[in-house]
Parts: structure tokens; sequence; C-alpha cells
């Protein structure tokens, strides 16, 4: 009896793996499964090269013949430089690199140069603000100097034509407060300074002293309320008592109303009041007015009051050269 | 005539010392010929012989390789510099046997073609190396470029004639 299809006959099996029975009873041998391929591999970076290499051999050869013989050439060949041209074209093939590292190389130094350039001139500069510095305040102090001694020579000029005997002194303070107008000056009693010493400058009279210590004295100024001097109009010969007014200026009293007096006048002191010689500059008129019986009459200082620095204290009258001579 | 993909190409062997003592004999000839024969200036015996090898042989590096020996060899005995006919030479033998595959050169007019052109590139090629290189470089006679290149295409005729003698199928 047949088997079905497929099914092994009568129980037959196989006899070996790969084989089966067929229809026909016929044993059928399968082949065994094909292997898959292996996929292809990749080829590396230098067996590409090579490949490519050897795929243009010819080309390459006749590459490196060409090159070897323009070699052989070039060391032959001398254009007129005298140089052969081996030279010349290996100058000029390696010549726009050494200029490129030559402009790489100026570019860093310069940039460095300008660094430490930078530096050097900041340096510099402060070095130089200093030193400027420095001579601005020697000039600012030689321009004092200058005007001190411009000042000290105006003054020592005006001592020498005063027929009196004087001391110069230097302001060193003022008193403090509104109202009060005197100075202080370092020359005291050890000057041989008393009460009532006139105080002059080069410009007019600055005031007396009232107050002497030893080694400093005291001086109210004229624009003082306290203040008086004997004046005496040098135009109109009109005489008069000059008194502060406790504000930077001064008042010409007891002029009568009649006398002819117009501003820009000038003031002297008259001497009457045997504090001041005759003949110093007390002031200018400012202006004119008549009142009841006298003028009123308002005079500004010579002497500029509120800049004083170095004073002139009168102490004696100067004698005579004849009264010198018969003395000796 | 272009080669076709099932065109059969043939190759050729040839004996070293045929190819040897034939490059030999060029360079003598090519010596010595002018002396006698004034009109022999014009002919390049040992280019002839460079042309006909490299498309015998059909190969690039050896067309290139005998090309540089034999022009090294021409420069060694001319006046000129070492390397002149050398890098003009490699170059034709390069371009022979580059020929040599491309074309179909059994034919009398295919050869005779390439012979023509082969010399022309080497004529050029010289002319433009020494412009090139030197400073005072000879002008180029048109007149004298057509009579070169008429007259060595008319000696390979016969040369190449001689030296087919010589070659064995591979």
């Amino acid at each position: 009896m047949n088997s079905p299809p497929g099914q092994p006959q009568g129980g037959r099996r196989a006899p070996f793996a790969g084989a089966r029975i067929g229809r026909d009873g016929l044993l059928e041998l399968r082949s065994p499964e094909a292997p898959r391929p292996a996929p292809p591999r990749v080829p590396e970076g230098p067996e590409v090269v090579q490949a490519f290499i050897s795929r243009h051999r010819p080309f390459f050869t006749l590459v490196a013949v060409l090159a070897a013989q323009l070699v052989l050439l070039s060391l032959q060949i001398t254009p007129a430089q005298h140089e052969p041209l081996a030279k010349a074209w290996a100058v000029a093939a390696l010549a726009p690199f050494e200029r490129s590292l030559r402009g790489i190389a100026d570019l860093t130094g310069g940039s460095w140069h300008a660094v430490r350039d930078l530096t050097q001139a900041e340096r510099q500069n402060n070095e130089l603000q200093a030193r400027l510095a420095a001579d601005q305040t020697q000039i600012r102090n030689l321009a004092e100097n200058a005007t001190e001694n411009h000042r000290l020579r105006s003054l020592l000029d005006f001592r020498a034509q005063l027929p009196y005997a004087t001391v110069a002194a230097e302001v060193i303070g003022s008193s403090p407060g509104e109202g009060s107008n005197t100075v202080l000056i370092d020359k005291g009693g050890d000057s041989g300074l008393g009460n009532d010493f006139p105080v002059v400058t080069p410009e007019g009279v600055v005031g007396k002293i009232v107050a002497v210590y030893p080694h400093s004295a005291q001086v109210l100024l004229l624009t003082d309320p306290a203040a008086g001097a004997g004046g005496l109009l040098e135009s109109s010969r009109a005489q008069g008592v000059l008194k502060g007014t406790g504000q930077g200026l001064c008042r010409m009293e007891y002029v009568m109303n009649g006398d002819a007096v117009s501003p820009g006048e000038t003031v002297v002191t008259s001497g009457l009041d045997q504090v001041y010689p005759k003949g110093l500059p007390l002031g200018t008129v400012m202006t004119v007015g008549n009142g009841n019986i006298y003028k009123n009459i308002l005079v500004k200082p010579a002497a500029a009051l509120d800049r004083l620095e170095d004073v002139l204290v009168v102490v004696a009258k100067r004698p005579a050269p004849e009264e010198a001579k018969a003395r000796h | 005539m272009p080669a076709s993909a099932e065109r059969p190409i043939n190759v050729y062997r040839v004996h070293p010392l045929t190819l040897w003592v034939a490059a030999f004999l060029a360079l003598v000839l090519q010596t010595f010929l002018p002396v006698v024969l004034p009109l022999a200036r014009l002919l390049d015996l040992p280019l002839l012989v460079v042309i006909y090898f490299s498309v015998t042989r059909r190969s690039k590096v050896f067309g290139t390789l005998f090309g540089t020996a034999v022009g090294l060899a021409e420069d060694a005995l001319s006046h000129g510099f070492l390397g002149m006919f050398g890098v003009v030479k490699a170059l034709v033998g390069y371009f022979g046997a580059w020929a040599s595959v491309k074309f179909d050169l059994e034919q009398f007019l295919g050869r005779l073609a390439l012979t023509a052109a082969l010399v022309l590139l080497h004529s050029l090629a010289v002319d433009g190396l020494r412009h090139m290189l030197l400073e005072s470089p000879p002008p180029i006679q048109p007149l004298d470029l057509a009579s070169l290149v008429l007259l060595n295409s008319a000696m390979a005729v016969v040369l190449f004639q001689v030296l087919d003698r010589f070659r064995r199928p591979a």
C-alpha cells in the first residue's frame, strides 16, 4: 500500500540529512541552504590610494620621469642672472611662503611692538604729566616769587624815597568777623614798633598800629569806622578828616559845602593829626554831594586794603643829610 | 579608426636586443648622416624608433621610460642640455602607447597619421621647452616644421617595415 505523497514509504525515513523520499519513491537530495554572501569589504584609505596609483601607474610614471628631467634641466640652465634655473625655481616656489611668513612675523612683531610702545607711552605719559605738574608748580612759585620780588622792589624803592625811617613788615593775618578792619603784621615791639605808628604801602596809607606785641602788631585800617586821618584835597586844598565807613570805603568830613571838590580828586595826608606824615596818598574822591553844612564826600582808599601783603611802618623821621653831617 | 570593444588587440613582443640595437643604430646614424647628407638634419631616427616600439609594446610605462632613455642619450650626444629631448621623447612614448590602445594602428594610414602627429608633437614640445627655459630660443619656422613632419613620416614608412620583421606576436 502506498503511503500519501511526501510520507516515507512504509514508514521509511531518509537515510541522511538533506535527503527525502520523493513521490516516485526515489531518493531526492536537497541541497543545503546556500550560505549568505559576505558583505563587500569597504577598502580603507591607504588601499584606496594604492588602488588609485596602480590604476594610473603609467600616468604617474610619466609625471615622475618628466619631473626628474625638468629638475635635471634646471640644474644645467643658467639664465642671465648666472644662477641655475633650479635655484631660481626653488626661490620662486618658496618666496611666496617666505613673504607670507615674513608678513606674519612682521604683523606679530608689529603688534607686540605696538603693545609695548603703548605701555611705554602710557608710562611716559604718566611721567610727563607728573613732571608737568611739578613744572607748573615751579612756574607758579617762580611767578609768585617774581611778583613778590617786584612788589618788594617797589616797596624798597618807595622806602628809599621816603624821608622817614621805616620797618618793612608782612601781613600775616586779618581780623575775623565783619565790621572789624584790622590786620596783623609780623613785626612787633622787638622791631621798635609802637602804638600809632603809621603803616603805608607804595600805593598809599594803610592805617596805624593800635596794638603792639613782642613779635607782631595789630594795624587799624583806614576803612575801619574807628579810624581817622587828617586829609587834604590836593587840588582844592580843602582840609577835612578822613574816616572809615566799615565797608571798604572812607568818608571825607568837615569839608564846607562851598569848597570846590570834584570826583577823581586825590586826597593826601595833611599832617595835622600828628600821626601820618604830610603828603602821603589817602585815596581818591568817588562821589561828592552837599550836606547841610559840610559836603558828603566818599573816598576810595589809595592802598588796596583787601590785598595787603607787605607794608612799611614809619618808625621815625629820617634825619636829613646836612643834619647827619653836622651831628658827626 | 577608434578601437571597438570587440576588436582583437594584437600584442607583439620584441627581443630586448633588437630594442637596444635599433636605438643605438638610430643614434649613430643620426649623428653620422647629417655629415654626408645635409637633408638628414631634418630626420629624427631616434624619435621614429621610440614611436615604433611604444606603439608595438602598447605599454605607456614602457613608452615613457624608453623615450626617456633614448632622449637622454640624444641629449648627451648633442650640444644642448641633458633632459631636453628626454622630456619630449618621454611624452611621445607615452602618447604613442596610449594611441596604440585607443586606435587601430595596424593599417598603413593609421600608422602614418599617428607618426605625423607624434613628430609634430615632438617638434612643438621642443620649441615650447626652449621658449620656457631659454632666454633666447630660436624662432619657430612653420615651413621647417612642415618639412620635418613630412620627411619623418616618409622615413617612418620605410623604417617601420624593416622593424616589423623583428617583432613576434606575444
